[in-house]
């Protein structure tokens, strides 16, 4: 049969009418329990105004305040005749001339950005995700080529491990780390928290790791030794580049579960992501926005990864 | 120069025993090319095989110039140095170009220079005729080619013997003579080699001696001459009947 070939635009046509259509179902399905979608009270919680409250330094006169754009200077002049000048904003001047004024009593206030909760939520997730990602490919590494020595030890210790943490749930692991590590060496709850997830990673990753060395031909190990490279330089040199190339996709599929569940270390208060969401909740009381945007970011971090990891499949490939 | 003695191994799968290698004992001089023929399952590659500690023997010993790979004293990676050995499927590392392929032990093991691993390299190369490839990564090679990249890379170590285990066997039948061409090469400038293959004609050409295997025993050790006219061994006539 000859094949035909059929315009594609169409059918992507298709694609974005059914999202468009699920959206507006959402949309229709919360106008049924009378929702009211404010995304005007989200941004305060990614940045915000903060404002520093400026008190006069002794009790004495408003001597002067002069408009300078939109900051005013605001001059004042205490019982010993010293001056005290601060610098506000023009729409928070509190006092006027001639004023009197006591110690402590707020002049005005001064404003910067600050990163709202949101945004110190996905700081939290991001360091929290990369230093276990780190800590667990090394600790899968090693764990990996463990189950793999000759060694009797190594290999039982390493399946047992890899075992054990495959076979509980993170949740009760991080409970168990938290009260551990906690109580009994007194280290801080992030510490229990990097631990435990550096700990579940790195035995996906032993499995991984494992599964990529086993999968190359036994040829390649034969013929490195066989020019007297030692097993760990053949290993090194011949083995595991060749796994890595293979397993990488796994493997980004591991470090995009490990930032998804750095949500879980919510549970020992650690304010990361999925927390800080639920802070913003409490305060805006915008439950749909604030999900979505926790979400969105969440995405914002896992489809850089996943594009990182085909381009750097792309790259590797080009040996074959 | 290479010396086995009474060498025997074992396979023990689930309980059945097999004697893959039964009380070999052969000598090769220096120079000296040897091919071992012997119907499938035989032990001849085996035999290779145990010859640079590919295969660890159960009883015996090999060694070569003194050095014994039955003396556990002997650094294993240090024997292999001086053995080259070429696979049936050529077992080129597919993650590096053909010229990272013959630097990479010239690199860890004799711990050459950059200049000097690659001007070898590149001569050697030259030498089995494919020099304007080095930049290329195996794949994008013909079998042959590929072969032949092995033969240099084993080259590349200077070794004192090299071991051909079939290495015509997975290759299309228009790219055989290309790889025995370099071995006739080779085996003419002096090479201590030891070649299993079912190539009858280059054994006939260019062997000193043929050695006979089956059932892991050596049961003929002669001459191609004699052994292709008037081999002794009832199982070495019904043999060369099959393949001649």
């Amino acid at each position: 049969m000859i094949k035909h070939k059929k315009a594609q635009w169409p059918w992507h046509g298709l694609t974005a009418l059914v999202l468009v259509g699920l959206a507006v179902a959402l949309f229709y399905a919360t106008s049924l329990i009378s929702y009211e979608w404010r995304w005007n009270r989200v941004p305060q919680y990614f940045a915000y105004q903060a404002e520093d409250v400026q008190r006069a330094a002794g009790n004495g006169t408003v001597e002067a305040i002069d408009l300078q754009g939109k900051m005013a200077r605001v001059t004042l002049k205490d019982e010993d005749g010293d001056q005290q000048v601060l610098s506000v904003a023009q729409d928070s001047v509190r006092v006027s001339q001639g004023d009197d004024v006591s110690e402590g009593d707020p002049v005005g206030v001064t404003r910067h950005w600050a990163a709202g909760p949101l945004a110190w939520g996905l700081w939290a997730t991001v360091w929290i995700s990369v230093v276990s990602g780190v800590i667990g490919l090394f600790i899968g590494l090693m764990a990996g080529l463990c189950r793999l020595s000759s060694n009797p030890t190594l290999r039982d210790l390493s399946t047992v491990y890899v075992e054990l943490v495959r076979g509980t749930p993170l949740l009760v692991q991080l409970f168990i780390f938290y009260f551990f590590i906690g109580t009994v060496l007194n280290l801080s709850r992030e510490f229990a928290g990097v631990a435990a997830l550096s700990l579940f990673t790195g035995a996906y990753v032993a499995e991984i790791v494992r599964a990529g060395v086993q999968s190359i031909a036994r040829g390649q190990g034969e013929a490195a030794r066989s020019l007297g490279l030692s097993a760990g330089q053949s290993m090194r040199h011949v083995i595991l580049p060749q796994a890595f190339k293979r397993v990488l996709p796994p493997l980004a599929g591991q470090f995009i579960s490990l930032v998804k569940d750095t949500s879980l270390v919510s549970v020992i208060s650690i304010t990361e992501l999925t927390k800080s969401g639920r802070e913003a909740i409490t305060t805006s009381f915008s439950t749909f926005e604030i999900w979505f945007c926790v979400a969105a970011l969440y995405l914002l971090i896992n489809l850089p990864l996943s594009h990182l990891a085909s381009r750097l499949e792309r790259r590797l490939a080009q040996s074959d | 120069m290479i010396e086995v003695r009474d060498l025997v191994k074992v396979f023990d799968t689930r309980g059945q025993v097999v004697r893959a290698v039964d009380h070999v004992t052969t000598q090769v001089a220096k120079g000296e090319v040897l091919v071992v023929v012997g119907p499938s399952g035989s032990g001849k590659s085996t035999f290779l095989r145990c010859l640079n500690g590919l295969e660890q023997f159960d009883e015996g010993t090999v060694s070569i110039d003194g050095l014994s790979l039955a003396d556990p004293k002997t650094d294993i990676n240090a024997y292999r140095r001086e053995v080259g050995m070429v696979f049936q499927h050529f077992n080129l590392f597919p993650h590096m170009t053909v010229l990272e392929n013959l630097c990479l032990a010239q690199k860890i093991v004799r711990k050459r220079s950059k200049k000097e691993r690659e001007q070898k390299a590149l001569a050697l190369l030259e030498k089995v005729g494919i020099g304007q490839k080095a930049n290329e990564y195996p794949s994008r090679l013909s079998g042959g080619q590929q072969q032949r990249v092995a033969i240099a890379r084993a080259l590349a170590m200077d070794p004192k013997v090299m071991l051909f285990d079939e290495p015509t066997s997975a290759l299309d039948p228009e790219m055989v003579g290309e790889v025995l061409d370099v071995m006739k090469t080779l085996a003419l400038e002096g090479m201590t080699m030891i070649c299993v293959t079912h190539e009858m004609g280059f054994a006939r050409e260019v062997a000193h001696r043929v050695l006979f295997f089956d059932h892991g025993k050596l049961l003929e050790d002669s001459p191609p001459e004699q052994f292709f006219t008037e081999p002794r061994d009832p199982r070495a006539q019904a043999f060369l009947r099959q393949v001649l």
